[in-house]
């Protein structure tokens, strides 16, 4: 180890301007990432808490704020709003920053943002446990949340557009088109589904056609834009090869960004709604597969060859994964599409299987992969244990897997036996219960490494075993680069 | 009914209209070009073309495999 950064001048500038630009986003993007940690834990809880009442449903049967139809929401609620949300405005301001080679903008502002979200978080889910939440799925928090939502999201449309406009480098990564689209995205998104549920516009059936209209663009146009955008980052950059085909990424892209708004109407196929209306989510859910098999083409390439390194990253462990997972829940996703499919799967389990491995498989790994590569360098210090964080991989990957397989399965077939009018229905509820044993006991896995990942998180923040270099990110010691930068700012301003 | 479909689509709409203008707008710029050198945009002399970038911690001091 030396005790300056090593390498020629030049190469010497891009190393500190790279660690300016990181230490610019630490706070905001730490209490970004924190926060969202502390809301994985908790529906979590609020996950286990209602798996548990399918197959017990006496467990906690005497406290009203615990029964299913409101801790269900919330635990929904609590994952999409508190973890995913934030843990992609996290890996967004951080990513951004990096690509558009700018310190990040408004610090103190988008830390301020982040606890306005948290607030909204914190008082849309007691609303929900108290009974005042709608029905409407994704829009359970009472109209009073928004504000806390739509303003934080303004905010980081800004700083993410601002960064842009200002940006030193000359290309647009593929990363960063995904990062602006998701940002311009969600704002549309929430306020005009809050607008049209809330506000008297919609009621009754055309109610149903908002509400999947958000909850399906809130997935594929808010967090999976973010999580793809992660992986096109972080898989080239942990394993020093550029893209496999750069042309097909940006073709991804543009087909995600063409088909994806309409395909959210499948959701509701079998219901009171004009043929058309369902025929044109069927018709862009078909044609997800384009983007879904560039991604696929690229990531699997780009690892060719070297997935040796699975052993030896943990940043690439979750993000490969989670990139395969896209593929296998996006495929699942198309097809369910179909009206020959949702006649057998329409409300079964296999439904939740195939939500969990989209969200959890492919959205969460890759978060987690982007945390364990984000803060150490934020954080200037070092994972405290490589123990823990195998304890977090193979918990959540087998945890998710077992969970979405197990259910795929389980739904497939009770969707079979409840198309078949000789079945008697209670055959099918206990047919299905082992299967939410399982679920119960899946979920319990994933939750145990969420609380492992919980306790690295704690122990890099506390600089609990406090390493300055190691092998996860650091050639040089950091103070030396501070050294270094002093050095370079004397040197200018005597030149001056 | 009518009308909300109307907004619902509308809004869809908008979506699209955006993006393909914003799709217009990046090739007028000149975005695809040179997309061999885009790739590699992210490396830099710091973090070049080959070299890995994460690791699992070790105990203590780390070793670089």
């Amino acid at each position: 180890m030396s005790n300056v950064p090593e390498g020629p001048a030049e190469s010497r500038l891009e190393q500190v301007s790279r660690i300016l630009i990181d230490d610019s986003s630490r706070v905001p993007v730490l209490i970004w990432f924190t926060s969202s940690v502390i809301w994985l834990l908790l529906g979590s809880l609020a996950a286990m808490i209602s798996s548990i009442k399918l197959h017990h449903p006496d467990f906690l049967g005497g406290i009203e704020w615990l029964t299913f139809g409101r801790i269900r929401p919330v635990h929904l609620d609590i994952v999409f709003f508190g973890w995913s949300s934030m843990a992609a405005v996290g890996a967004l301001l951080w990513l951004q920053a990096r690509l558009c080679h700018v310190r990040l903008p408004w610090p103190l502002l988008l830390s301020g943002l982040a606890m306005v979200w948290n607030v909204g978080v914190v008082v849309g889910s007691v609303a929900v446990l108290a009974g005042h939440g709608s029905s409407i799925e994704y829009l359970e928090f009472p109209a009073y949340c928004a504000p806390f939502f739509a303003v934080p999201a303004l905010g980081v449309l800004a700083a993410n557009v601002k960064m842009y406009l200002g940006k030193n480098s000359q290309h647009t990564y593929v990363s960063q088109w995904y990062l602006l689209a998701a940002t311009v995205w969600l704002p549309i998104l929430y306020v005009t589904a809050m607008l049209c549920t809330y506000f008297g516009l919609v009621q009754g059936v055309s109610q149903a056609i908002t509400n999947w209209w958000f909850g399906h663009n809130a997935l594929g146009l808010w967090v999976t834009p973010i999580a793809v955008a992660t992986a096109y980052y972080l898989i080239p950059k942990v394993t020093g090869r550029p893209v496999h085909s750069y042309h097909l990424s940006l073709l991804g892209f543009w087909s995600l960004a063409i088909f994806y708004n309409w395909a959210g109407t499948h959701h509701l196929t079998g219901g009171p709604l004009p043929a058309w209306t369902i025929t044109v989510g069927v018709v862009g859910s078909m044609m997800m597969f384009i983007p879904v098999i560039t991604v696929a083409i690229n990531h699997h390439m780009t690892m060719r060859g070297v997935f040796h390194m699975l052993k030896t990253s943990p940043t690439l462990r979750f993000t490969v994964f989670g990139s395969f997972m896209y593929t296998v829940a996006s495929f699942q996703g198309s097809l369910e599409a179909l009206r020959s499919h949702q006649e057998i799967t329409h409300f079964t389990q296999y439904t939740i299987g195939h939500a969990h491995l989209g969200l959890y498989g492919f959205f969460s790994m890759i978060m987690f992969g982007a945390m364990y590569y984000i803060f150490p360098r934020i954080t200037n210090n070092e994972w405290s244990s490589a123990r823990l964080i195998k304890v977090h991989f193979w918990g959540s990957s087998i945890g998710v897997l077992a969970y979405g397989i197990g259910l795929c399965w389980a739904g497939w077939w009770q969707g079979l036996m409840m198309n078949d009018p000789s079945i008697p229905f209670l055959q099918t509820v206990e047919y299905v219960k082992p299967y939410l044993i399982l679920r119960s006991v899946s979920g319990a896995g994933m939750t145990i490494a969420h609380i492992a990942f919980a306790i690295s998180v704690w122990r890099i923040l506390s600089r609990h075993h406090f390493v300055m270099s190691g092998p996860t990110l650091f050639t040089t010691e950091r103070p030396a680069w501070r050294e270094f930068v002093n050095e370079q700012n004397k040197r200018e301003e005597m030149a001056q | 009914m009518f009308l909300i479909s109307m907004i619902i689509w509308a809004t869809a709409l908008l979506g699209a209209v955006m993006t393909v203008w914003a799709l217009t707008w990046a090739i007028k710029r000149g975005e695809f070009r040179n997309l061999r050198q885009g790739a590699a945009s992210i490396f830099d002399a710091g973090e070049p073309i080959g070299r890995q970038t994460d690791f699992f911690p070790t105990s203590g001091k780390g070793v670089r495999p």
